[in-house]
């Protein structure tokens, strides 16, 4: 059973009084440092896919709501991947999602243009988990998609592609696929970042040393979750011959990579020399596979407009669990509601591979428990 | 012995033909390491999910994943159940190579293995001992715009190998199982420019075909083939040789033919192994470039097992010949309590290979791990042939041991000898104890090279490939040494 609650729309019985004041916050404290948009939205907004678009190149682009300068450019030259970027930006979003389904803050998103909300101009934790595993979304589905034969400059075709790939088809062979997803992927994502040009040493330009620190750790984890498969053939099956190649894991075991990575995530502070530096100097340095964030996350308990936080009001608790999913720590001591509902299941089931499901329709009245 | 040069050989002339050789070695190195590419490369195939429409069925019985007429396209099975498509309408369909690139007959062979990702659901799991059941068929053309021709099509059953690491909760619903990749076909030539593979899982409940398998959730294959650099690297380095070695292998026959005595055993297995080695040497694969022979795989297996076989048959024959216990040898018969495990090993995995590639020959689909008894047969096969390579080993080392306590025998009675005899009984433990340490030298870098071959999980740098190409090339680069060592050594 689905108990995730759904996506809630900001405007309601929020007075206009308050979120104008929240704009000139905004304005004043945070100086817009984050735009609204995102090209996280392309996750949540279907793309055609390009077969429909091959004479007209500048709409997709142009339509498309949330890239920034370098990507628009990124798009116009690859436009074939712009429904994997979405495809990837979905996987990311849906991986987080299941990832914090039993933490107050649920990775929840808000609306179509700036998708997670203001969280995201805390260089939280939470945001620092958000862009990395966005990123790993994005190699994945761009290597997926190279592995289907989808994308035209993938692998070894002769037509523009990235430098420096493998030798030629005929003499080398070439089918690193999930090279070229990270590189495109560090082209498109990072490319947002890059092209913004702050002052060393300021709060913003830390902010963009975050993102691509943390942008890189997404992608890495990729990397790391992929493990090297082999297979022996050699005269009569001996492994005198043995080829070897990257396969790529499951996103789920990427998810929960990253998702250990965010426990251990170092709190950083921009130091003299514009760089990232330890806040706590007892640790040991992140690598490039660390997350890495600046702020403290936010209350996540109560609805608050000035950090985004949506609060836990009304999410479902588990009311025997001590850890984060119990009533307890969800609902910040608030209390819950109690009610009684059906819940129906399928069982008896018989099943295909596909698309095939056979079942009895059995209900059972459960307990649900939400928070005040 | 009559005609032994290296007795008599001053060091400096020695010294010359062992560097003469080690540089040749080192040439040979060098280009596998610089020149060469990775001998074979491994391309990962995501099969796409077609639908098979009743209404499309005339039209071409063939879905293609991609370009002009690419086939009526899946995301993923919740878009089948939505759309109402059953498993038996879905075809996965994949186009070797990718797109915009062609295959060449010097990719010499494809080897394609199976990858099923199966997701892990509460009710409907994977049962003890679930065989997957593919229709399977294999197509070409040679250019973009023809029509496919079939070359192949097959009902294959694959056992499936999965675990799940995690537990088996509602909670981990959606992971992933762990399956083993399945082997899947291998075509002993590439011909053709494109092929085309569509695999179908039919369903059938009353004959509980490819019922209990899990819920599929992709098909993903792995295609490997030699990669064309490496093979003409490998082809030139092979004509180069071949002549050469020829010319040696002449001279020194004529040499053997000009003395008056008959030649003796040993002269006549080194000439043998000459001829084994030219054999393997002669690089009747360009053919493979413009003939479509697929047996060309199966022919280099034999040649390779007889060069072995062969070669293993030497070095008993090389011990037996030295063992200096006066007993008359110089007979092929005496030999065949060492010989005998040889034969019969490589009799053993002959059959194998014929059972295997044989049959490929016909149903490039065919594997006989796929089925329980014929794995049974497999393994029976290579045990037996693993007990004689014991056996052998055995033999080889008390023989060895052997000839070493005589050699230690004779050094004390060396003094006491009259000077031509004395001469003899030296020449000989010079000779053995000099080509016994090359040989030596030559396994270690052979058992070297198989560990840097076998160490390879760890991940494929750069370094790896060059030993494998290294390895690849020059498998029979240490035992050419070997041998010319030999003919010097019987001068």
């Amino acid at each position: 059973m689905d108990n995730r609650p759904v996506p809630r729309s900001r405007t309601g019985a929020v007075p206009h009084l308050l979120q104008l004041a929240c704009l000139f916050l905004a304005c004043s404290s945070q100086l817009l440092m984050v735009e609204a948009n995102s090209w996280w939205s392309l996750g949540l907004t279907p793309i055609q896919r390009p077969e429909m678009y091959i004479i007209g190149a500048q709409p997709l682009c142009s339509q498309l709501s949330g890239l920034s300068q370098s990507q628009r450019k990124l798009c116009q030259l690859y436009q074939d991947h712009m429904s994997y970027i979405g495809d990837g930006a979905r996987t990311g979003i849906k991986e987080c999602q299941y990832q914090f389904r039993q933490r107050r803050w649920n990775c929840s998103t808000v609306d179509n243009t700036s998708v997670f909300g203001r969280v995201m101009h805390i260089a939280s934790r939470e945001t620092a988990f958000t862009y990395a595993i966005s990123a790993a979304g994005v190699v994945n589905a761009i290597s997926r998609a190279c592995r289907e034969g989808e994308l035209s400059t993938c692998g070894c075709s002769r037509a523009a592609r990235p430098r420096d790939l493998p030798r030629d088809w005929l003499w080398g062979g070439c089918g690193d696929n999930v090279h070229y997803g990270y590189r495109f992927a560090r082209e498109f994502v990072d490319g947002k970042e890059r092209e913004k040009n702050y002052p060393r040493g300021t709060k913003e330009h830390a902010r963009i040393l975050m993102n691509l620190h943390n942008n890189e750790a997404g992608r890495q984890a990729v990397y790391n979750q992929a493990h090297v498969a082999c297979k022996c053939h050699g005269v009569s099956g001996s492994c005198s011959l043995k080829t070897c190649w990257l396969q790529l894991a499951d996103f789920r075991r990427v998810g929960e990579f990253l998702k250990e990575k965010y426990d251990s995530a170092a709190a950083m502070q921009i130091g003299r020399k514009g760089k990232l530096e330890l806040k706590d100097k007892r640790f040991n340095n992140p690598t490039a596979e660390d997350m890495v964030y600046i702020d403290p996350s936010p209350d996540y308990c109560l609805r608050n407009e000035t950090t985004g936080s949506l609060g836990t009001h009304g999410r479902y608790c588990n009311k025997t669990s001590e850890g984060m999913d119990g009533c307890e720590l969800m609902c910040c001591g608030r209390g819950y509601d109690q009610f009684k509902t059906y819940k129906h299941e399928r069982c008896h089931c018989k099943f295909h591979w596909c698309c095939y499901v056979k079942c009895k329709r059995c209900t059972t009245l459960v307990d649900q428990f939400v928070c005040k | 012995m009559a005609g032994a040069i290296i007795e008599n050989m001053s060091t400096k002339k020695l010294v010359i033909v062992g560097v003469t050789l080690l540089l040749f070695q080192a040439l040979a190195f060098m280009v596998g390491g610089l020149i060469a590419p990775g001998p074979t490369s491994a391309i990962e195939y995501l099969a796409t999910k077609c639908v098979d429409g009743i209404k499309h069925r005339q039209e071409s019985k063939w879905l293609m994943p991609w370009g002009p007429q690419q086939c009526e396209k899946l995301q993923n099975f919740e878009e089948a159940m939505a759309k109402r498509i059953e498993a038996n309408n879905i075809v996965f369909a994949v186009h070797i190579p990718m797109p915009g690139n062609e295959m060449s007959p010097w990719f010499q062979f494809i080897l394609v293995i199976l990858q099923l990702d199966i997701m892990f659901k509460m009710n409907n799991q994977i049962e003890e001992g679930a065989v997957v059941t593919i229709d399977v068929s294999l197509a070409y053309r040679d250019d973009l715009f023809s029509e496919w021709t079939e070359m192949a099509h097959s009902f294959e059953h694959r056992n499936l190998n999965c675990n799940f690491t995690a537990a088996k909760t509602i909670e981990n619903e959606g992971r992933q199982y762990d399956c083993d990749a399945l082997p899947f076909m291998e075509v002993g030539s590439v011909a053709h420019k494109y092929y085309l593979i569509n695999i179908r899982l039919p369903v059938n409940e009353r004959k509980k075909i490819n019922i209990g398998i899990g819920e599929i959730r992709d098909i993903r294959l792995v295609g490997i083939h030699q990669n064309g650099g490496f093979t003409k690297v490998w082809f030139a380095m092979k004509t180069f040789l071949t002549p050469s070695i020829l010319i040696i292998m002449i001279w020194y026959w004529r040499r053997i033919t000009l003395m008056t005595r008959p030649p003796v055993l040993l002269e006549k297995v080194i000439f043998a192994l000459g001829i084994s080695m030219t054999f393997i040497n002669i690089p009747v694969e360009w053919f493979s470039v413009g003939f479509n022979w697929t047996w060309m795989l199966l022919f280099g297996d034999i040649r390779q097992g007889i060069f072995y076989s062969m070669l293993l048959s030497f070095w008993i024959i090389f011990c037996g010949e030295h063992l200096m216990d006066q007993s008359e040898r110089n007979r092929f018969s005496v030999y065949w309590k060492q010989v005998g495990p040889i034969v019969f090993g490589s009799f053993c995995l002959f059959i194998f290979d014929m059972c295997e590639r044989g049959v490929q020959l016909t149903n490039p689909f065919y594997s006989i791990w796929a089925s329980d008894i014929g794995t049974e047969l497999a393994m029976s096969f290579i045990i037996v042939a693993g007990i004689c390579a014991c056996l052998y080993f055995l033999f080889l080392c008390f023989m060895v041991f052997q000839v070493f306590r005589n050699i230690s025998g004779k050094r004390t009675s060396l003094p006491a000898m009259s000077k031509a005899r004395r001469l003899h009984y030296e020449g000989l433990i010079f000779r053995f104890k000099f080509l016994m340490l090359v040989s030596l030298l030559i396994l270690d870098v052979l058992v070297l090279m198989i560990c840097f071959v076998c160490v390879g999980d760890g991940g494929a740098t750069s370094g790896e490939d060059i030993q494998l190409t290294t390895t690849i090339t020059h498998a029979d680069g240490p035992t050419e040494i070997y041998k010319m060592t030999g003919k010097e050594a019987q001068e």
